[in-house]
Formats: structure tokens, C-alpha cells, sequence
């Protein structure tokens, strides 16, 4: 009989090998395989890494761009009028700290918690010390592009001393080439409607301020002596951060700029007759404070006037650099360009003018101006090349005797750290100066924030060059103080009477403010 | 490097400059976005992102009737107990033992469990990317475990950021605010936040209104779930070993039953 545990047997012993037990076995060894290799991936391939025997992403072994030496930067607010940064420039140099801290004084010079505000005086140095660019200029080429496009729109322009020895090096042409006429041609074929002249409005705030200088120093006027300059922006802003107990020191002469704004919407406009409300009031500077400077409230004297509320004294302020792109942007050539002149009515220059632009240029025309406001003579030969108050010096002083008056003695600084000096020796009562003026760029407005970046950072040898240029100018110019100009003559006839008439005082006179509780102020930098 | 280092920022000491910004760009090789601006800083709005894992955001408040702007770096706080490594099953999430919680993409599965566990908010995900990372500040391991600060740190131009063993941390800002006690507020934060953070902050504002989030549990996140998951272990075997058991009793139950039918008494109808 057949015994069910045969068949069992059986199927034990005859263990053949079919089709299906051998996909089975490879589909087996197979899966262990891959098994296998999928685990050995995991293993760590480089043991001894950071983290030591763990783990390590990858992509963390790679250093990545940073470089050697890292150095913090500068604080920029994102609504500084004055300047921008594109942070994907920033290679952290620490270059703007450097300039802010050692050339201006300014960072470092707070102690922390800041307040609210951000402490910058917008002379833009650290645009120009930025090797990568990533900080530059707030860029105002647009409206004012806008604004010449609109028919209605009468848009003038004012042009600073300093502009006239640089723009060329946009085109290639060597620094301290002399282009004022082909400035005033790429501003006309740009289609602004008058090109004028800020000189013309410098040579007036020669006129306003020697004889502000004059009655403070016989007592007619109650205010303390020394008196300071003011047409440097940065300056005024870091003196009302700083030394905000020296504001009475400070000149009411608005700078030339804002003088320029407040007589283009009042003078101009009515001699010319100009809506105000239709006029665009552009100017060109070496400067970015000087976007700062035209958005401070009280810069709206024209408002006043006019009683109109909407009316700002000067609407847009391009730097040099700006011109230079729109010029570009609109394909002018500008080394062919003729020499033209400025529109007239406010276009007239002297050398006391031009030399603005350089440090001791304001102090030397003023010098040549009082000298004839108190002596009622015209001043000798030394007050047509004051060499004292001219160079790179960063504090300069000079002494020269006014008949009438005895010595008159003066001071000049350029770049804020050297400006300390002469404010600590102020407000320590060991000044014996009458008269200091103060530049916030190291070299003067030729240096200043807004200029071509010919050299990274800004060298002493394109200075010169430059500073040379409006020497040069002025040695070779028929009137060389300010008190020859006639259209200012013509203003003073026609519209303003005399210098510091009442109406003088409403458009071209300031008062400032003090910043003290916009920070703790540090006589010596943290460090 | 076996100790947990950390780093103390004072929010008295920044000015918004931004250079951690930058220098956090340049070193892990962040790159903006298209149509992104990289500019100074925005008042407060700016974003962790995964392209900016540290940010610093601008507050407005008030500090004796006079208003104040102070400035906040944001970035992953590196929790002694991360509350994200916890989370992650994929174990892409890691503490390392010199302190920063690591990242590694290539065992992430995209399941953003991290995003929701992080009682900060700092992950960032990529949401327009087809294989998409979450992204945070790294603490650049690299340098940390080769004895240098992160970069952030080594950028700052007014020392606002300290870095070093995080008990000295401790120790230098508990000094700190026995030395001003009128400046500083006398919180630590971090300190025991989410059970301890790796980042410590001290300030002369109140936290609340510079936007931190002070109300994180002061107990290490993981610490709640390990309530119940630390059970696992017990429950697996047991549970078990009480299924097994049960089997076992069913099985002789019913090997008995069959038995006993096998060998149970036939019932016939005739009697034979």
C-alpha cells in the first residue's frame, strides 16, 4: 500500500533546480547586492573632517568666497538721500570704515546704543573709497530726464566751480582739464532750457558773508567770532551733531547752491517771466551732501515768497558722475563739443568764484572782498595768490593786515578729522582766528563724494591736478573778486537792495539745529 | 572640539551696518534672486530666506518716552536640544557636538516636519525649486570646528557678536548686565529658551518689542514628545510579548478543543 510519507520523500530527495527556483535565487542575490551597495554609499569617506568621526554634508567642506581678511563696513539707511549700496558688490574691505573713521571722524565717534538714527553726513567719501562700487550715488538721472522730455516744464541748471576741472575725465581727458564751455554745450544739447552759473551765486555768498563777518567783527551783529563757513553740507551736518554749542559760529549765508534755488523761483522767474510753479530747478555738484542739503526743510524760501507751499528751492541735484552717464546715455560726443557760454541773468563768474572749489579757495575770495569792503581799495597782489590758505595741508592758517581793521586772521581745514582741531581749539577758548572755513572733503569740493572716481581711492595727484586747474583760472580771468561781478551788482540794484537787506535775509540766509540728542557724542573714537 | 561653543550678540552695540549680511553671502555662497535687491538694511523688513539665513531686522520702539531704532540679526538659534533634529525621521537635522545643527540635503525627503517643529520659525523651504532643500544658518561648521568664529562674526565692526564656548557666553553676558544693570534689561535670551539655544542675546529694549518670540516653552521641545515616545520600547515588546501570549493560550485552546472533539464520544443515533 502506498504510504503518504513516500511521496514527501520523494519531492525531498529529487531537489531539482527549475526555471522558477532560479529566477528566485537571482532575484535574491540580486536585491543583496543592491542592498549591499546602497548601505557602502552611506559610509563616510572622510572620517576625519570637521565634526571630527560624525558626519559632514558635503557641500560644507567648501570654503566658499570670503575672503582672508574680512573688515565691517559702514551703516547706510535705506533712505539716506545721498547715497546707495548693492550689497552683492560689498567684498567687506572695510575701505568706507576707514575713510568714515580715520579721514572724517565721524563713525566711531558715538557711543553705543546708537538712537534712531543713523549717523551719516552724505559727504559720500565712502563712495569714493569703495573699490568694488558698491556704494555710489543716489541716482536722480531720471526725473530730471522726465522733466526735460515735459514741454511745459522750464528746467534750468546750475553748474559748481568744481564740476568745470573734472567731468572731462569721464571722457577720457587728463584730470584738471578745464571744460566749463563744454559742459555748458552737453547741458544745452541735453535740452535744459537755461544753463547758468552756481559761480554767480558764489560770488553773492562772497558778498553776503564778508559783510556778515564785517559787522560781527565791529559788534553790529550779536553773534561770536570766529565765524565759520557754510556752504560745505557734510560740514554743517557734522557740526550739528558734534559741536552743536558752536551753531552761532556757523554763517546765516546759505551755501551757493541754495542761494542759486531761492533766487531761480523768485529773481529769475519774475525777470524772466517764469511761472515758479513750472520751474525744475536742477544743479550739477562735486557732492552728494548737497542731495541732503536740498531736501532740508527750511530750503523752500521760494515757498515763502510766493506763499505757495509746493515750491523746494532746488528740485533735483546730480553729481558729476550723474551728468557724465546722461551725457553719455544720449550719445553726445563730448570732447567735440564747442565752447559755449552761460545763459545770462545769473551766468557771470569771477576768479573768487571759481576758486570755491578748492580748500582755501572760499577763505582767499572772501579775504579779497573784505579787504575792499573795510579799506574801500582794492586789495594788494597777496590777496590775489594767498599761498598760505592754498594746498593739501589739512589745517592751514594766515594772517594779513586790512587798513582799518589791523590783522585779519584765518583758518581753513579740509576733511573733518582735521576740522576737530580747529573746533576743539574753539570751544576750548584758544582761537585766535576771525574767520575758519571748513571743507568736508580732504582737498576741497574737487574731491568731493560726487566727482569722477578717476583714482580708487581718491589720490593727492588728481587733486592737485585739479586744485591747479581752478588756480589757473582764476590767475587768468579779467574780474578775480567778487565784488566786480556786475550781474550781482544788477541783483543787488534791481531786487535785493544791498547785502543783508531784509530780502536777502528771507532767501539767502539759514538757521540750524542742533542733532545733540540724535546721539552721545565721543570727543576721542571708541576704539 | 567637544564643547558646545556659542555666540553673544548685544543689540546695544549694532548699528544695522549689515557686514554679518554679507559676510554670511560670500561664505556659504548664497546667491540673490532674480528681480532680488540686495540692499541696506529695510526697516524691518527684511527675511530669513533660503538664500539669507541671517538677516537683520530694524525695530522702532520706544525707550523712555524717546524713540529708538535698534537692530536684530536673525538667524537659526542652534538649540542645545534642537527641536528640528528631533523631528526629522531622515535624520538630515543633526546637533554636531561643537554646536551647530546641521543640514545634509541629501537625506532630506522635502517633508518640512522641521519647519513646524522649529519654535523659532527659522527654516526656510524652496518652495519654487523641483527638488527642493529647507535652508538655514549652518554656523559655518567648517570654521567653527577649525577653532575660527563664523564669519558673521568676524565681520562686525563693533563687536556686537562675541563667539566662544557658549558657558562663557553665558558668563560674559551675565557680567555684562551686572556691570550696566541701567542699560541692559537683565534677560538672557536663550539662556533657557526651548531648553537652551546655542545664539544668546542681551538688550536695553525689551524682547517683546524687537520682535522675539518670548513664548517658547523654557523646556527643551523634544523633552514634551519624549513624554510619550520614550514608552516605544516598552510598548513594542510588550505588546508583544502580550499578543504572543494571547496566541499562544488561543492556539492550546484550540488544539485542546480539537482533541477533545477527536477523541469525544461519537453520538449515534442508532447506539452501536
Amino acid at each position: 500500500m502506498k504510504d503518504c510519507n513516500d511521496d514527501v520523500e520523494k519531492d525531498v530527495e529529487k531537489k531539482e533546480i527549475t526555471r522558477r527556483t532560479f529566477l528566485k535565487m537571482a532575484a535574491g542575490t540580486g536585491l543583496l547586492a543592491g542592498l549591499t551597495g546602497a548601505l557602502a554609499g552611506c559610509a563616510d569617506k572622510s572620517p576625519e573632517h570637521a565634526g571630527g568621526k560624525g558626519w559632514l554634508p558635503y557641500q560644507y567642506n567648501v570654503a566658499g568666497n570670503l575672503p582672508a581678511q574680512v573688515r565691517g563696513r559702514v551703516p547706510i539707511d535705506a533712505d539716506n538721500p545721498s547715497i546707495v549700496r548693492d550689497d552683492r558688490k560689498c567684498i567687506l574691505c572695510g575701505q568706507c570704515l576707514e575713510v568714515c573713521e580715520n579721514v572724517e571722524s565721524v563713525f566711531g565717534y558715538y557711543s553705543l546704543p546708537v538712537v534712531d538714527e543713523t549717523i551719516c553726513i552724505n559727504c559720500g567719501q565712502c563712495s569714493m573709497a569703495c573699490p568694488s562700487g558698491a556704494i555710489s550715488e543716489r541716482d536722480d538721472t531720471q526725473i530730471v530726464f522726465e522733466a526735460l522730455a515735459d514741454k511745459n516744464r522750464f528746467v534750468l541748471v546750475q553748474t559748481a566751480p568744481a564740476t568745470r576741472v573734472a567731468l572731462g575725465e569721464e571722457f577720457g581727458l587728463a584730470p584738471g582739464t578745464w571744460v566749463q564751455g563744454q559742459q555748458v554745450a552737453a547741458l544745452r544739447r541735453l535740452g535744459f532750457d537755461a544753463v547758468l552759473d552756481t559761480n554767480f551765486t558764489a560770488d553773492l555768498t562772497i558778498m553776503e558773508e564778508a559783510t556778515e563777518l564785517i559787522k560781527r567783527i565791529k559788534g553790529e551783529v550779536r553773534k561770536p567770532l570766529p565765524q565759520f563757513t557754510s556752504c560745505s553740507p557734510g560740514w554743517i551736518k557734522f557740526c550739528e551733531y558734534f559741536y552743536p554749542e558752536l551753531i552761532p559760529n556757523i554763517s546765516s549765508c546759505k551755501s551757493p547752491q541754495q542761494m542759486f534755488g531761492a533766487l531761480a523761483k523768485t529773481y529769475y522767474a519774475k525777470e524772466k517771466g517764469i511761472d515758479p510753479g513750472n520751474i525744475l530747478s536742477v544743479s550739477v555738484m562735486p557732492c552728494t551732501a548737497k542731495k541732503y542739503e536740498a531736501r532740508r526743510p527750511e530750503m523752500n524760501a521760494s515757498a515763502a515768497y510766493w506763499k505757495r507751499g509746493d515750491l523746494r528751492d532746488v528740485d533735483v541735484v546730480l553729481t558729476t558722475r550723474e551728468l557724465a552717464r546722461m551725457i553719455k546715455e544720449k550719445q553726445i560726443d563730448f570732447t567735440a563739443l564747442p565752447e559755449e557760454g552761460y545763459d545770462r541773468l545769473m551766468g557771470e563768474e569771477t576768479g573768487g568764484a571759481v576758486i570755491f572749489g578748492a580748500t582755501g579757495g572760499v577763505m582767499e575770495a572772501a579775504a579779497r572782498t573784505a579787504y575792499f569792503l573795510i579799506a574801500g581799495q582794492e586789495p594788494p597782489a597777496l590777496f590775489l595768490n594767498l599761498t598760505p590758505v592754498r594746498g593739501l595741508a589739512g589745517v592751514k592758517e594766515a594772517a594779513a593786515e586790512i587798513p582799518g581793521v589791523g590783522t585779519l586772521r584765518v583758518a581753513v581745514s579740509h576733511g573733518m578729522a582735521n576740522g576737530r582741531k580747529i573746533l576743539d581749539a574753539v570751544r576750548e577758548g584758544r582761537a585766535p582766528w576771525h574767520f575758519v572755513e571748513f571743507m568736508t572733503c580732504p582737498g576741497g569740493c574737487i574731491a568731493g563724494g560726487g566727482q569722477p572716481r578717476t583714482a580708487v581711492p581718491p589720490t593727492d595727484a588728481v587733486r592737485e591736478q585739479r586744485l591747479a586747474a581752478l588756480y589757473k583760472a582764476d590767475a587768468s580771468l579779467p574780474k578775480r573778486k567778487s565784488h566786480e561781478n556786475a550781474e550781482v551788482a544788477a541783483l543787488y540794484r534791481n531786487f535785493l537792495e544791498h547785502p543783508m537787506s531784509e530780502l536777502a535775509e528771507e532767501l539767502l540766509h539759514t538757521e540750524y539745529h542742533s542733532r545733540a540728542d540724535k546721539l552721545k557724542r565721543l570727543f576721542a573714537k571708541v576704539v | 572640539m567637544t564643547r558646545n561653543m556659542g555666540a553673544l550678540v548685544d543689540i546695544t552695540k549694532c548699528i544695522g551696518c549689515e557686514s554679518c549680511v554679507v559676510a554670511c553671502r560670500l561664505y556659504n555662497g548664497l546667491e540673490p534672486g532674480q528681480d532680488e535687491e540686495y540692499g541696506t538694511a529695510r526697516d524691518g523688513n527684511a527675511e530669513l530666506a533660503p538664500n539669507k539665513w541671517t538677516v537683520v531686522r530694524s525695530c522702532r520702539t520706544e525707550k523712555n518716552g524717546k524713540q529708538i531704532r535698534r537692530f536684530v540679526k536673525q538667524q537659526c538659534f542652534h538649540c542645545l536640544e534642537p527641536a528640528c533634529a528631533s523631528a526629522c525621521f531622515a535624520k538630515a537635522l543633526q546637533k554636531t557636538p561643537a554646536g551647530p545643527v546641521v543640514y545634509n540635503e541629501k537625506l532630506c525627503v522635502g517633508c518640512r516636519y522641521c519647519m513646524i517643529a522649529c519654535p523659532f520659525g527659522i527654516l526656510r523651504f524652496e518652495w519654487d525649486k523641483p527638488f527642493p532643500r529647507v535652508l538655514k544658518c549652518q554656523m559655518c561648521l567648517g570654521r567653527v570646528t577649525d577653532g575660527q568664529m563664523p564669519a558673521c562674526a568676524a565681520a562686525c565692526p563693533t563687536g556686537a557678536i562675541t563667539f566662544g564656548d557658549r558657558d562663557k557666553m553665558v558668563e560674559e553676558a551675565k557680567n555684562r548686565l551686572a556691570a550696566n544693570p541701567d542699560l541692559y534689561t537683565g534677560q538672557i535670551y536663550g539662556l533657557k529658551d526651548a531648553g537652551g539655544t546655542s545664539w544668546l542675546y542681551i538688550s536695553d529694549a525689551p524682547f517683546e518689542q524687537l520682535g522675539f518670540r518670548t513664548d517658547v516653552p523654557q523646556k527643551p521641545i523634544p523633552e514634551y514628545t519624549w513624554q510619550v515616545l520614550r514608552w516605544t520600547p516598552f510598548i513594542f515588546v510588550g505588546w508583544g510579548a502580550l499578543l504572543t501570549g494571547m496566541y499562544l493560550y488561543t492556539k492550546r485552546r484550540a488544539g485542546v478543543h480539537e482533541e477533545e472533539e477527536m477523541y469525544a464520544a461519537v453520538d449515534d443515533d442508532d447506539g452501536k
